[in-house]
């Protein structure tokens, strides 16, 4: 056990010695070509059709004469207008705009404290965008630039875009070298970041936190949600406008705005805070609706009522009411619907093509996977047969998501036992594969790339090289891994016989994929009922007989190298040929049903789907890998259980908030 | 590749062939329509023959036709997954609720009662899961239009933000 603790801490030294993976800021290198950011404009090449305001799934195009009036479709010319505070950089317009007038650079800096300067008016989305720094301020006093200085992140992630904050977190951005730093408590915090959208339940939330937060407090909003509701603008549950309710300072545009812009609304805060800024002096608006209600719970003597999240930081916008007893958990019961946005039915008010761009919304943490289970039903439905190439190509995504998913998992389960290290590193490199990704499909979280009948863009021979190098990278990095983590003794007293899961309970509750093999279950939709070309390739599924956190873990950790391999053969099988069949914007499916079975990272997952034969869907229904392992069988393995292991079972069954709720 | 698997499950089905259905095979996945009295039956069937895993429990709204269609999908370690669906009136709907064949369908059926106001008889467990303080309609069925109902509930922000 002493050997294995010295070998881990040698690991630990040769790491310091290693080259920093730490990106610069102000970013020095362009982003990747691909990357889907700001539009550019050209005005003469419209033709003032309107299609790119007719498919855009948010309503952020507007076509408007000279001056900027809205005009109908008689008028002659007319030019698309953007508000960026309503575009989720999904690009179908620049794909349907038939003289390429509209097209899509790869600036992401949208960042302003006013929400009208996001409207870009077709004039000044005709200047080719740039990156302008702000201006060093003059201090103050002493008190505004040390205040500068130390600003505390408060720990709530509310949406879909705390996962570019994330990276903010790890090793690769790095936000502590402009010293914030992530406060858990409400009552140390400066800035208040509302990641994403905002449900009523989670305004409630939201409105308490803010409250108890000292002044001055500052407020940034990642990405369109909160602005106008973006994505989700006809969505029952969601808040249209946070600043309704709460004042906001700065505004990033982006679905989710990449780190780099997130990073120049800090520096932007920490000028502004540093001149003196105090934040705005708004009052929030509440009333009796708006407050959290108070719990009725019958509890016994000795008994406690314990609540594990929304905010807290092992436990992403969910929340577990823990019942108990000294360090023991008498009852757990779940609480979601924090992330509830109607997913099912916002699809039957969208286009077959548009409800791409929403369906990898349903799981932030693994579109990649939705993407495609999504398009395979579509074309069991519609009758396409899509080409072998787009097929390799769907295995490339789906396993570059995959393994990113792992990636995170692996960081969150060292957070949750106290290895910070492993999180900072795991996350650190899982910036590669987000780079390759982005090469890919153009978009680091949301590709918008598996579309009915095939993929949206070829693959480039530079990729493959690119790919070839972070793939051996990886494996590199993997040793590091279990010589400083899975191999640590430390880490396996921590987790071995944490949270055990029998077979035969985990089948009749339904767990799936990693959290099911672990428990002796080789069951893999990939090998069971394979789709894509997943037939083709030669893959092992690693199998555990144990079932505890530990083996959990341990199965996410060689599916990484599994999916390496998959990667490696996909790119070296591709076949030559089309990458898509053609699936018009607008196309009606025929009438009809069916079911798609797809192995996401989490577990199988599956889309039951119904069309009347129209251009959108009747009903979709998205079974997700998470809703039985986190509402049903979390409770049960966590009776009995100490309450200090409560993180560590939570995140060895990899919670993914978003998709139970939908 | 499923062929010899499937002339085993319809072998299954032949057992059960006094009750009325409507069976259909697409590549592993077999739909099967029955009455709304032989749904509880076919389930516990199906149960009994080895379909451990039950993956969901959905509701599609058939507003013309005035009916839910109420169905489950199950697997069984054989590879085979099965849709068993029913029709029931949209005014009061009501079925006997799966969960004392299957442990995880009660929490299925209580979204399915939340989102579509079906009562599933026998489900201990049907309370608000999603939804906090929601006084409107079951909010996924057909006849509530999410688009007029945001209209006329939020002031939908205008392009340019604040600048109305």
């Amino acid at each position: 056990m002493i050997r294995e603790a010295l070998k881990s801490l040698k690991s630990g030294f040769q790491l310091l010695k290693s080259k920093p993976i730490t990106y610069n800021f102000p970013p020095e290198t362009p982003l990747a070509k691909e990357f889907r950011g700001r539009h550019i404009f050209d005005p003469t090449k419209c033709r003032s059709c309107g299609l790119c305001a007719k498919i855009c799934p948010n309503k952020a195009i507007e076509m408007v004469e000279e001056g900027g009036t809205p005009s109908s479709s008689q008028v002659k010319v007319r030019h698309p207008q953007i508000d960026y505070a309503k575009c989720c950089f999904c690009g179908l317009c620049a794909d349907i705009c038939p003289t390429g007038a509209l097209r899509m650079t790869n600036f992401p800096m949208l960042v302003a404290m006013d929400k009208s300067q996001l409207l870009f008016p077709p004039e000044k989305l005709a200047q080719p965008p740039e990156l302008k720094m702000p201006e060093k301020p003059k201090i103050k006093n002493l008190t505004s630039w040390a205040r500068s200085r130390s600003l505390w992140v408060i720990n709530f992630f509310t949406g879909c875009c705390f996962i570019e904050a994330i990276p903010w977190v790890s090793s690769g951005f790095d936000m502590e070298r402009f010293g914030l730093l992530v406060a858990d408590s409400p009552r140390h915090a400066d800035i208040f970041i509302i990641a994403g959208y905002v449900t009523w339940k989670t305004l409630k939330r939201i409105i308490r936190i803010y409250e108890q937060t000292p002044p001055p407090k500052f407020v940034v909003a990642l990405g369109n949600c909160p602005a106008t509701g973006g994505t989700y603008w006809d969505s029952y549950n969601t808040v249209k406008k946070i600043d309704d309710y709460i004042p906001v300072d700065i505004w990033i545009a982006g679905c989710p705005p990449r780190p780099e812009p997130i990073g120049l609304a800090v520096v932007e805060a920490m000028n502004a805070i540093q001149s003196g800024y105090t934040g705005k002096k708004e009052e929030v608006k509440t009333s009796e609706k708006l407050r959290v209600p108070a719990t009725k719970e019958k509890l016994e003597e000795n008994e406690f009522l314990l609540p594990f999240g929304p905010q807290h930081p092992a436990s992403g916008n969910f929340q577990l009411k823990l019942k108990i007893d000294g360090e023991n958990i008498v009852e757990a019961e779940p609480q979601v619907g924090y992330l509830h946005r109607g997913f099912e039915k916002l699809m039957e008010y969208r286009t077959w093509m548009q409800n791409v761009m929403l369906v990898e919304r349903i799981c932030v943490l693994d579109g990649g996977s939705y993407e495609v289970g999504y398009s395979v039903a579509v074309e069991k439905l519609a009758g396409l047969e899509p080409p072998e190439r787009a097929q390799h190509l769907r295995v490339i995504q789906a396993e570059l998501s995959r393994i990113q998913s792992h990636l995170l998992n692996l960081g969150l389960i060292g957070g949750a036992t106290g290895f910070h290290t492993i999180q900072r590193i795991t996350w650190g490199d899982r910036e590669k594969i987000l780079y390759l990704l982005e090469r890919l499909t153009g978009g680091r979280i949301y590709h918008i790339y598996s579309i009915p009948g095939g993929v949206r863009r070829d693959l480039k021979e530079e990729f493959k090289k690119e790919a070839v190098k972070v793939l051996a990278y990886m494996r590199k990095r993997l040793k590091t891994y279990d010589e400083l983590f899975i191999e640590n003794p430390v880490f396996r007293k921590r987790t071995l016989d944490i949270g055990k899961l029998k077979a035969e309970t985990a089948l009749e509750n339904d767990v799936t994929g990693p959290n099911l093999r672990a428990s002796g279950i080789k069951f893999d939709v990939r090998k069971s009922t394979p789709y894509l070309a997943y037939d083709q390739l030669d893959f092992e599924i690693p199998t555990f007989k144990e079932g505890d956190a530990y083996h959990r873990t341990l199965v996410r950790r060689m599916e990484i190298e599994e999916s390496l391999n998959i990667i490696e053969q996909a790119l070296k099988k591709i076949p030559s040929g089309a990458f898509k069949v053609r699936f018009a914007p607008f196309a009606t499916v025929p009438e009809g049903e069916a079911m798609s079975f797809i192995e996401s990272a989490r577990g199988e997952l599956c889309f039951h789907m119904v069309s009347s034969g129209t251009n959108m869907p009747y009903r979709v229904k998205v079974r997700g890998p998470t809703f039985d392992t986190i509402l049903v069988m979390l409770p049960k393995i966590l009776k009995g259980a100490k309450i200090a292991d409560v993180p560590v079972i939570y995140w060895s069954l990899d919670n993914c908030p978003a998709d139970h709720d939908r | 590749m499923f062929e010899g698997i499937i002339t085993s499950v319809s072998g299954l089905f032949e057992k059960l062939d006094k009750l009325s259905f409507n069976r259909s095979v697409k590549g592993n996945v077999n739909y099967v329509r029955a009455s709304k009295e032989n749904y509880l039956k076919i389930a516990a069937f199906l149960k009994e023959n080895g379909f451990k895993r039950f993956l969901t429990v959905g509701v599609v709204d058939w507003l013309e036709k005035g009916s839910f269609e109420v169905y489950f999908i199950v697997h069984n370690m054989n590879n085979i997954y099965v849709k068993v669906s029913t029709e029931i009136p949209r005014e009061k709907p009501e079925i006997p609720s799966l969960s004392d064949l299957w442990p995880n369908a009660a929490m299925h059926e209580r979204e399915s009662w939340e989102l579509f106001g079906i009562k599933f008889s026998g489900n201990p467990m049907l309370k608000p899961l999603f939804l906090e303080d929601w006084n409107g309609p079951p909010p996924f069925k057909k006849d509530f239009n999410w688009r007029e109902y945001v209209k006329q509930t939020f002031k939908l922000p205008q392009a340019g933000g604040d600048k109305q």
